[in-house]
């Protein structure tokens, strides 16, 4: 098809009715598809020609439209970086798609799909600019609700979570304040005990005081432990032994001390408890067992065995008496309850010389 | 040595602060001072001069400890000694502060970290590792040689 018979259909349309019994014509003027021609070379190029469909989509009768530039049909709210694209494309005389707002006569916005192309004849020279319009305002609201969509639950979430990062702030400044209370009280207690032990003289109740300041500091090690480690729930049986042992034994520096600590973790539950209990062992090893002058050696042994944690603690000085079991006095007492708490068994045998304490207690308790 | 050294105890519990003067004097030390707050502790230590100083992080005047303490080690020259509740918030280089014992300590565990400091200071540098509880910062275990007696050991 030669650019000679496309101009000259084109003329053929410019009258209305004109070429009818040309089908490319016909199809023009029935087509669904709103089409417009504007003459190129006239000032400010106006509208020739306007289809029926163009004229159902503006609402304009073809005597309004015919003789004006279609810039008509924007508006108030209508993107001057499209329309500048737009009378950029004419002005260059090169083909445009853009979706651009429009207004029909009866004031109604509509997203107009914009394709705009120019035509030469055969000389090369430019003489129309044909324009398609598609309705697509119902894509284009459709695409305005996902972004808004989008955006609506891009801020739902950013809200949602500066509302649980606030929460988690706040809920971890809570806990370092109450560990911080806990510490500090924790610290007082002892330095109460050691205050009215320095004003005690009498030596039953300076032991006692003393006794006392060993427990809470025992309790004192599991709260620093606890909240030394990642998990605040699980508790280092290891960790703690050695701490507490390098705190007592560093006073009894004759002491040989033989540590074999598998690393065991409890619930966090049962470490006050444990530690108590330990703790009681340890200072009835370093009260009695190692008391003596011959005595000198320490052992602890922290393992798995079994489905049971297994605590061992031995000293090498005179063991058990002939009746083959310790007189209970408090310290021993307390053993003796909180392993009944921890479903715990606990003896003691003689190692000759010397005794062992073994606490065992079940892993799932 | 000569003269005993002396050590300023910046903490806002009085009674924490009371038993801490008979370790104090217990480890062979003289104690010089007690600021419950940052300012009287800066105050002290420039009319003082201490050797020492034990400094608590949360004071009477809010967590002021850290500054004073920078401010007591870097202008001052005394080798300061951390006992805060909350170990994890000190800065990573301690604020100029040879080391930290955390609370809950125990008397043991004061005496033995004042023992040995007094004994690092006077000789320059350390005979073994910090005893347990004391940790020290990097600058001072670089500066007393700990980390070389940690690899001998």
């Amino acid at each position: 098809m030669s650019e000679r018979r496309d101009t000259f259909r084109a003329d053929s349309l410019l009258t209305p009715r004109a070429g009818i019994d040309d089908p490319f014509a016909a199809a023009v003027h029935a087509t669904r598809m709103s089409m417009i021609i504007a003459d190129a070379q006239a000032p400010d190029m106006p509208i020739v020609f306007a289809n029926d469909a163009f004229l159902a989509l503006s609402g304009y009768a073809r005597d309004e439209v015919l003789g004006r530039n279609c810039r008509f049909l924007q508006g108030p709210d209508t993107d001057p970086e499209a329309a500048r694209r737009l009378a950029q494309a004419v002005t260059d005389a090169v083909p445009i798609n853009v979706d651009i707002l429009n207004y029909s006569k009866d004031g109604k916005p509509f997203w107009n799909a914009l394709q705009i192309s120019p035509v030469h004849n055969a000389d090369g020279v430019l003489v129309y600019f044909i324009g398609s319009q598609i309705d697509v305002t119902a894509r284009k609201n459709a695409e305005d609700r996902l972004v808004q969509d989008r955006e609506g639950l891009v801020s739902v979430a950013t809200e949602q979570t500066r509302a649980a990062e606030q929460a988690l702030a706040e809920r971890t400044a809570l806990l370092h304040e109450v560990d911080h209370r806990v510490k500090n009280n924790l610290q007082l207690i002892s330095s109460l005990l050691v205050l009215q032990t320095r004003r005690t003289e009498d030596a039953k109740t300076r032991v006692a005081l003393q006794s006392m300041l060993s427990r809470v500091s025992a309790i004192a090690t599991v709260h620093r432990r606890l909240f030394q480690s990642r998990d605040l729930a699980r508790f280092d049986v290891a960790a703690f032994v050695r701490d507490l042992v390098g705190d007592v034994s560093s006073s009894r520096e004759e002491v040989e001390v033989d540590l074999d600590l598998e690393s065991i973790d409890i619930a966090a539950a049962q470490a006050a408890p444990l530690a108590l209990a330990v703790n009681e062992l340890l200072d009835n090893a370093f009260a009695h067992g190692l008391a003596s002058e011959k005595a000198g050696k320490l052992g602890i042994r922290v393992k798995r065995l079994n489905g049971h944690y297994v605590i061992e603690i031995c000293d090498d000085g005179p063991g058990l008496p002939p009746t083959g079991r310790f007189e209970p006095g408090f310290g021993l007492t307390i053993v003796g309850l909180l392993a009944q708490q921890l479903r715990a068994e606990l003896r003691f045998e003689p190692t000759n010389p010397g005794v062992r304490a073994i606490l065992e207690l079940p892993v799932n308790a | 040595m000569s003269q005993p050294m002396s050590v300023l105890i910046v903490e806002d519990e009085a009674l924490l602060a009371v038993e801490l003067g008979f370790l104090v004097e217990e480890a062979g030390c003289v104690p010089v001072g007690h600021a419950l707050d940052a300012a009287v502790a800066v105050q002290l230590a420039a009319r003082h001069r201490p050797d020492i100083a034990l400094v608590d992080v949360h004071l009477a005047d809010g967590p002021t400890g850290v500054d004073a303490a920078r401010e007591i080690a870097g202008h001052h020259g005394a080798l300061v000694l951390f006992m805060p509740a909350n170990v994890k918030r000190l800065p990573e280089d301690l604020a100029g502060a040879c080391g930290v014992i955390g609370k809950p300590y125990t008397d043991r565990a004061v005496r033995r970290a004042l023992t040995y400091l007094v004994g690092c200071q006077a000789r320059g540098c350390a005979e073994s590792p910090p005893p347990p509880g004391l940790t020290l910062s990097d600058a001072y275990a670089a500066r007393w040689g700990v980390h070389q007696l940690e690899q001998s050991a």
